[in-house]
């Protein structure tokens, strides 16, 4: 089912499509200076070459290395090896290597700690009865104040 | 932070002595091993403060998160250029990449600096490699005025800079941010010390950028080839940031007053360049101005003076940079398969390319501040610190909220769905590296859900 459409979708479309953008495929917004640089203008004569792999309007490189993986045009030993290599040093060394070291870096500032603590000292305090937090976090009988008298 | 240094340094040697067929292989490696090595700057050896290597460089829980985008940001900016500059003389490749490099460099030196002044120069030497490839590798003839436009904005903030840090290093005899931590607050109450209060501030928020000195960015950033524009985005506008953040130490009591104006213009910046991204024909466009818009809360944030602002610029920090480099990757990929960037015509992507729309759609999630992504994180506590700051700020970044999934969602069904055009259907599939560079730009946001403290700074 999906072979058939897929075989007559090129040409429904086109029928479809074409019809309604036949007459709209050149752009008919006044030349202003943001749509002029919206498209890429020849600055420079592009040698064949260039023409080649910027705009693929020839040869499409999956035709000559159908496993291109966008390194390397001509050479796909070196492409592959890029591959390869920006995949292993990408990934497995610094995402899964570098986040399992992330990972284990130490509680820094305690924080991780002290939630945990505090947890465990409120559930100490409910289970005993006492209030969570004492109002006064020194003892009062050890505080000596200057009476009023004096300067 | 020699350890990293010194491996950025040898990207030179590496450059210009690897055989072309190898180049970008060799630098793609040496530049994700440099990163690598970076993350061991996360381990923070002392519990405040400095995790100091010698008098000149050192880093702590603000600097770092920003140290390690930064060398993560270069093997990724190599990796998305690869495909547009290898047909070019090898010379000219080998130029490209030490270009990014010498970035590279300048900004390690420039986010670990311990003396200001160091801070400023590399701040400045920044813009050199920046303006060589929006000016050389740029696409139309606009990079020349976008590239002056760069230069001469954050030249003229940068300037005032100097003045007042000359002026701070004469009262106070030193401009290390080691020793000014615990200097004496400044006697600031005269019209001349309001003067220098905004000739420090002015050269960051014109680099953030602040909604009304911004547009440098829109024209820099959509000039630039997707190597500057990712570097732009991510890392150059935090420079800005950075630079507020250490220069608000020294600068009370007089930020009470005088910061009104300029967080106001930032919340109004949010509404006001959101609303330019729904009006976009042109997709990296509509990403530049994206970046004002984000830049503004976290200018708000940054001059907000509150612990959970200055954690919420942070965070937001970071994963913008992130999130907004990946949309300029992303964007690249459409134009250089169709050599525009005007975003009806890429448009319907999703029928040909599958999982491309996957990444389109999870990087425009995160733009909307989809939770439980550190944007939204970071967003949530810049707003309600501003909430705090005064109740009516709400309107203005509730509405900014509301307008910037507007247009994310926007962007995503513009390129995504709908029907798709005819000349769309011969376009060139994707290629792995395209793949594996959204990848290590979307996993990263993804891992930080889970360890958010690792970009909360030293306010939390």
């Amino acid at each position: 089912m999906a072979s058939r459409l897929s075989r007559i979708w090129p040409t429904l479309s086109r029928v479809r499509l074409s019809a309604a953008l036949g007459s709209r495929c050149v752009s008919q917004t006044p030349k202003s200076s943001a749509s002029n640089a919206a498209v890429a203008s020849d600055l420079q004569p592009v040698s064949p070459a260039a023409q080649d792999s910027h705009g693929h309007a020839e040869v499409s490189p999956f035709e000559k290395n159908p496993d291109f993986h966008g390194f390397h045009h001509h050479d796909s030993f070196v492409d592959e090896w890029n591959m390869r290599l920006a995949f292993f040093f990408g990934i497995s060394v610094a995402i899964v290597i570098g986040g399992t070291f992330i990972h284990y870096l130490p509680d820094h500032g305690m924080r991780h700690w002290a939630r945990r603590e505090a947890e465990r000292l409120i559930k100490q305090r409910e289970s005993q009865g006492l209030p969570l937090m004492t109002e006064n976090y020194y003892d009062p009988s050890t505080i000596v104040l200057p009476s009023s008298g004096e300067e | 932070m020699l350890k990293v240094l010194i491996p950025t340094i040898m990207l030179f040697p590496t450059i210009w002595l690897t055989s072309p067929k190898w180049l970008w292989t060799t630098t793609t490696a040496h530049s994700l091993l440099i990163a690598s090595i970076s993350l061991t700057w996360l381990k923070w050896t002392s519990e405040t403060g400095w995790t100091s290597s010698n008098m000149y460089l050192a880093t702590d829980p603000l600097s770092t998160p920003l140290l390690v985008l930064t060398c993560w940001l270069l093997p990724l900016m190599i990796l998305a250029s690869q495909n547009h500059i290898n047909p070019e003389p090898i010379s000219r490749q080998r130029l490209y990449i030490t270009l990014l490099a010498s970035l590279q460099t300048f900004l390690i030196m420039a986010f670990g600096a311990t003396e200001i002044i160091m801070f400023y120069i590399m701040f400045e030497a920044t813009l050199i490699p920046t303006l060589i490839i929006i000016t050389r590798w740029g696409n139309q003839t606009e990079r020349l005025n976008a590239g002056t436009y760069f230069l001469f904005y954050t030249l003229a903030g940068s300037l005032p800079l100097l003045v007042a840090l000359l002026l701070l290093q004469q009262s106070t005899g030193t401009l290390s941010m080691l020793v000014l931590q615990y200097s004496q607050p400044l006697q600031l109450n005269s019209w001349g010390h309001m003067f220098w209060w905004a000739g420090c501030l002015i050269a960051f928020l014109v680099k953030m950028p602040l909604y009304g000195v911004h547009l440098w960015l829109p024209k820099a950033h959509v000039e630039a080839p997707v190597a500057g524009s990712m570097v732009l985005a991510a890392v150059l506008l935090k420079l800005g940031g950075y630079g507020m953040m250490r220069m608000m130490v020294m600068l009370d009591p007089l930020s009470k007053e005088l910061a009104y104006p300029f967080i106001i213009l930032a919340l109004w910046g949010i509404i006001m360049t959101g609303s330019i991204c729904l009006r976009q024909t042109d997709l990296k466009s509509l990403i530049a101005y994206s970046s004002v818009s984000h830049m503004g809360l976290v200018a708000g944030g940054i001059l907000i003076q509150t612990p959970w602002g200055f954690s919420g610029a942070i965070i937001l920090m970071i994963a913008h940079g992130l999130v907004s480099s990946a949309l300029f990757c992303l964007a690249n990929t459409a134009y250089e398969r169709t050599h525009s960037r005007t975003m009806i015509l890429a448009r319907g992507l999703q029928v040909i390319f599958p999982l491309t729309a996957v990444w389109w759609f999870i990087a425009n999630l995160a733009n909307l501040a989809l939770p439980p992504l550190p944007n939204l994180m970071g967003e949530l506590m810049i707003i309600t610190t501003l909430f705090n700051w005064s109740p009516w700020t709400i309107l203005l970044t509730g509405l900014g909220t509301l307008i910037t999934a507007g247009y994310s969602l926007y962007m995503f069904l513009m390129s995504q769905r709908g029907p798709t055009p005819n000349h769309i259907m011969g376009l060139q599939p994707f290629h792995t590296r395209e793949h594996l560079l959204m990848t290590l730009h979307l996993i990263p946001v993804i891992l930080l859900v889970t360890k958010p403290e690792l970009m909360w700074g030293w306010c939390y």
